[in-house]
């Protein structure tokens, strides 16, 4: 038997040791993982906005690099829907600017459609993802979520083609022109439902998850009223 | 003298078929069941744990003679777990799209029955080179497991291979359909479970009654 003070010096000493090789790993391997994240925060751009890729024709990382800078612009709206240019955002300026980005789909010189971030809370995590919307202003054109904690099988099927693509076609503007967001129930849309024009079909055992998407939908979608308001009405943005 | 001995041969080869840490042991079967969808994600898996295993394997045999025994598990677990967070940094960096598939199965290899049970059982009373055969042995037991349960699972599943598909369009065509039960984890576990049958009856294993 070893005395007292051994096992602490040992035990502080393999703490020490394997904590500085983590924190070297980490160090060295962050740039990585954050050019990771942000490939596939893009990737995800574009896969709301209606690019394809097959299982033949995988993206490499310079593709997506390459579309995104080909056919996608990217530029901020204030709170009433008007454009703001960038270089006006004064990152320093001590009042607080809000501005919303939007990614618009141009293929020609014909806009295809606009993707804007979503996120919000789900059961044990915040979802992170894009909705796309068609150049009417008022169709969903894709969705996709890029990084969430939810149960994988549960709430994990939000990241799953089944799921996002019920979204496609739906309308979050009703007949008055109110917004009226995208509803995820509970169960299955029946055809019957006239509501059925804004309403998804659940996934099943995971309530929670598609309650708080459709809140953060909601709201995400409030944000960007003006700007879809002013795309309905025929403005150029 | 052969590089490899028959002793060391016999390390390696035990856990593959005789002594197979899943079907035999019963051990790992969690990430088993979670990781085999697709045979390129458990390709990964068993990579990692291979790694993982090998060296954690090897560096506690290093140590063996130093560790106090109060404070062994511990120690082996701090070890265990810097090597699985230092895996799973390296998957995001240079396999981002399997770091995202695999989720928190890479993180949950610290609590792999398979790995502690080496560290204890093995590593702690056999010198490094031994050690190191016998986590790569174990790991591949483990491994090979995974790889035929996936295989299983993504042709009955997804009618593919490795991503190629297998099963023929006019199949469907025909009628034929994709077994959903495969996708879920329910299937592995049935799948899984004939495996272990069929190794017990060719291993000649009887169940104390």
């Amino acid at each position: 038997m070893r005395s007292n003070s051994y096992t602490l010096i040992f035990t502080s000493c393999i703490t020490i040791v394997l904590s500085f090789f983590l924190s070297i790993a980490s160090g060295l391997l962050k740039e990585k993982q954050i050019a990771n994240v942000e490939l596939d925060r893009k990737k995800n751009i574009l896969i709301a906005l209606g690019f394809e890729q097959s299982a033949k024709n995988m993206w490499k990382p310079k593709d997506i690099q390459t579309l995104f800078s080909d056919f996608v612009q990217e530029f901020n709206i204030d709170e009433n829907g008007n454009r703001i240019e960038t270089a006006s955002i004064d990152h320093e300026s001590s009042e607080a600017l809000t501005y919303f980005q939007i990614y618009k789909k141009v293929v020609k010189d014909k806009i295809e459609g606009f993707a804007i971030p979503i996120s919000g809370k789900g059961l044990w995590s915040t979802l992170y993802g894009y909705l796309a919307v068609e150049p009417d202003g008022k169709t969903v054109k894709g969705i996709t979520f890029y990084k969430h904690k939810e149960t994988a099988g549960l709430g994990g099927e939000v990241e799953k083609p089944w799921f996002q693509n019920n979204f496609v076609g739906k309308q979050f503007i009703d007949d008055e022109g109110n917004l009226i967001s995208i509803q995820v129930i509970k169960g299955k849309v029946s055809d019957d439902d006239p509501q059925s024009y804004h309403k998804v079909d659940g996934i099943s055992g995971a309530t929670i998850t598609g309650r708080g998407l459709n809140q953060f939908l909601k709201e995400d979608l409030k944000k960007y009223e003006p700007f879809f308001k002013k795309i309905r009405n025929g403005l150029e943005i | 003298m052969s590089i490899i001995s028959k002793k060391s041969k016999q390390i390696i080869a035990d856990p593959l078929m005789g002594n197979n840490p899943i079907t035999l042991q019963v051990l790992g079967i969690c990430s088993a069941l979670a990781v085999t969808l697709k045979v390129d994600t458990a390709l990964v898996m068993t990579l990692t744990v291979v790694c993982v295993l090998s060296i954690s394997n090897t560096l506690i045999s290093l140590l063996r003679n130093l560790i106090p025994s109060k404070v062994r598990i511990v120690v082996q677990l701090s070890i265990i777990a810097s090597l699985v967070i230092l895996a799973d940094e390296i998957l995001q960096a240079y396999m981002y799209e399997f770091s995202k598939q695999l989720t928190v199965f890479v993180g949950l290899i610290i609590t792999n029955c398979i790995i502690m049970g080496r560290a204890e059982a093995f590593a702690m009373q056999n010198p490094p080179g031994k050690a190191f055969l016998d986590g790569f042995g174990n790991a591949m037991g483990y491994g090979i497991i995974l790889i035929v349960v996936s295989l299983f699972r993504e042709l009955l599943g997804n009618g593919t291979v490795y991503g190629f598909q297998i099963i023929p369009e006019s199949f469907y065509s025909m009628g034929y359909e994709n077994n959903g039960l495969m996708v879920l984890s329910p299937g592995a576990f049935i799948i899984l479970g004939l495996i272990v049958w069929v190794h017990r009856i060719f291993a000649n294993i009887e169940e104390e009654a």
